[in-house]
């Protein structure tokens, strides 16, 4: 029996896929490599057919992402799992690297690490999350949810304390689940890249709606369900009003940046979305994002970002700055 | 490996929860019981402790029971699944015999046995539910609900889950009929006369039971339109689909209208039965046209009579 399982779901992307069974097989010595593909038309089953030591799972109907990871989780036989995109790389050994820093922590049921965003022209960035947090992480991953999800390797039976993933909150299924899991367990965080996580092209429309979709799914799950979460709903009133706090003012400033990039962009519907988004669901944090933004050294990092044209590096340096 | 792995989802009934475990064991000669317990605060996992030989899985926060059967599928090992509820019970060698069956069926997802009503002490009410045998057909028997399948009387193999998906958390009380109607889409279903089973009966007239069950058929026949969804249905002739439509908010009225006339008025419970006409007009609303539900109604409303009489759909 092998000691990890490795997850990958794919839909219609056999171009990409094989890449990342192979980097999948790389990852550890003893690996499960499961593929779930969800309902794919194309010839993802014949390809799969062709590639050796791996255990191809094909569901009739499709499930969404997070449905087509539960079935991997039913399938698999490993102590450890780990879930792959059908686009994104494992680098080699990370994952003996990460149940390695699981074994030295027996009660810690989850240990992630950083992804190394590299966007469509194959360019990398820094890696992601710059910081990792270790031990109960639950307040501040309330907050924002920093945890890579393909770099995540968790302890099977853990799944059984907090139930599955729910494949009816699509998109923040990993962070709900993430959620559960550091609710109750102490998580291992290991500052090194284990992963390389192809991005959608930042600047096309489509990816920049999802993100307003995305802050929009994010707020009301914080609202209708971590509020009533028993860990938060226990805390005292100031402690749920500070873990507020800190997630409305991480999405204003995202939708703030939107709303900012789609003005350069002369997209003035994107901006209105953003802004609208921002009004809506965090109008309290409206005031403190430019304060925290109209310090020198933000500035002076977003000017300089922006004189050079790289608009995704000038924003994370300056959102570095501005929480420094 | 084991053959049958039986899931038992539980939550606070620490005291049931023995009979159900050892109807289990006993169904069976390679049997793997998980008994999954819903975050239950009370003795359950003292009580589950002392119980041998089986797989005790504790859930910390409430997942429903669909949540704890999934979680149950997730750490069963074995070919085949049986779902028993810790207040029903397992006859002995049920589970053998219709393992058997799907032995000699592969191209079969689960085999449906027939069921022994009984009240709360598990005493035979000396009714059996047989399902009829739907043949072909069980997929669109099954959205018309002229099939039922309860999830005590049924073994379902376990890759039909890596096929069809889950159970469905968010339906809570129908998500067996979902999950049984996705299988009977892509696999053929087999039906044993032999009974496999205790179904402990919900006390008959609580007025909670009644007012959830018109609740439950209000979800089903919103779910039914979900369900149209899947390749087989979406890619049938709008005839079929209007046909199976017609004939499922038929069957859930009537028996709407049934239950109030025939169990609810007789004992002067006003407030259900209103209920149930309510919600029958409701998914019904052109029913008036086919005025032998209400014909009933009425007679039991004046002659205030009859005989308590139970039929399931």
């Amino acid at each position: 029996m092998a000691t990890v399982s490795i997850i990958i779901t794919t839909h219609q992307r056999p171009d990409r896929l094989p890449a990342a069974i192979v980097s999948a097989q790389s990852a550890s010595q003893d690996v499960e490599v499961i593929v779930v593909d969800d309902a794919s038309t194309d010839e993802t089953a014949d390809l799969c057919a062709s590639i050796k030591g791996i255990r191809y799972v094909r569901v009739e109907r499709n499930q969404g992402v997070a449905g087509a990871r539960n079935i991997g989780l039913v399938a698999s036989r490993g102590e450890f799992i780990s879930f792959l995109d059908d686009d994104d790389l494992r680098l080699p050994n990370s994952l003996d690297e990460q149940i390695e820093a699981l074994s030295h922590a027996p009660e810690a049921m989850l240990c992630y690490a950083q992804a190394i965003p590299e966007d469509a022209g194959g360019k990398r960035q820094t890696p992601f999350p710059e910081h990792c947090p270790q031990g109960d992480i639950f307040w501040e991953l309330l907050a924002q949810n920093f945890i890579p999800c393909t770099s995540v390797v968790f302890r099977r039976s853990c799944i059984g304390r907090v139930g599955l993933l729910d494949h009816h909150r699509n998109r923040i299924d990993d962070w709900d689940l993430w959620l559960r899991i550091a609710e109750i367990f102490p998580v291992v965080g290991l500052s090194k890249p284990v992963v390389i996580w192809r991005q959608p092209t930042p600047t096309s429309a489509q990816g920049s709606s999802n993100t307003v979709e995305l802050i929009a799914l994010a707020t009301t799950h914080f609202r209708h369900n971590c509020l009533r979460m028993p860990r938060v709903a226990q805390a005292s009133r100031r402690e749920r009003q500070q873990a507020w706090r800190a997630f409305s003012i991480n999405f204003a400033e995202h939708l703030a940046w939107e709303a900012f990039r789609g003005l350069c962009d002369h997209k003035l519907g994107r901006a209105f979305a953003s802004t609208r988004t921002l009004l809506r669901l965090h109008p309290d944090a409206v005031l403190r994002v430019p304060r925290r933004w109209m310090r020198f050294s933000t500035i002076n990092a977003l000017t300089r970002g922006l004189r050079r044209g790289d608009l995704e590096n000038a924003k994370s340096k300056f959102k570095h700055m501005a929480r420094t | 490996m084991p053959r049958v792995s039986v899931i038992i989802p539980t939550y606070e009934r620490p005291l049931l929860l023995r009979r159900a475990v050892e109807s289990a064991q006993a169904a069976g000669s390679d049997i793997e019981v998980i008994v999954v317990d819903d975050a239950s605060i009370d003795d359950t996992a003292e009580a589950c402790q002392q119980l041998n030989g089986i797989k005790y899985v504790r859930v910390e926060r409430n997942q429903g029971v669909a949540g704890a059967r999934n979680i149950g599928i997730l750490m069963s090992t074995a070919e085949y699944v049986a779902f028993l509820d810790d207040d029903d019970l397992r006859l002995p060698g049920s589970l053998d015999m219709q393992a058997d069956l799907l032995d000699r069926h592969p191209g079969a997802g689960f085999v449906c046995g027939a069921m022994i009503m009984a009240n709360q002490d598990y005493e035979p009410t000396c009714e059996v539910v047989r399902a009829k045998d739907p043949g072909a057909d069980a997929f669109w028997k099954l959205l018309e609900l002229e099939f039922p399948v309860m999830p005590l009387c049924a073994l379902i193999r376990k890759e039909c889950f890596l096929r069809v998906g889950l159970l469905n958390p968010r339906i809570s009380t129908i998500d067996d009929w979902d999950i049984f109607t996705r299988i009977a889409e892509i696999y053929s279903v087999l039906v044993t006369p032999e009974p496999v089973g205790i179904y402990r009966q919900p006390t008959p007239l609580s007025g909670q039971g009644s007012s959830a069950r018109a609740a439950q058929l209000e979800r089903v026949t919103r779910h039914q339109l979900n369900l149209f969804r899947l390749p087989r249905a979406a890619t049938a002739s709008p005839v079929r689909r209007k046909q199976a439509r017609s004939r499922m908010i038929r069957r859930i009225s009537e028996n709407l209208l049934w239950t109030a006339a025939t169990r609810f008025i007789p004992k002067f419970q006003f407030k259900p039965a209103l209920r149930n006409v309510w919600t029958a007009l409701r998914i019904d609303p052109f029913g008036f046209i086919r005025p032998q539900g209400y014909q009933k109604l009425i007679k039991h409303l004046i002659l205030r009579t009859g005989v308590i009489r139970r039929r399931t759909i």
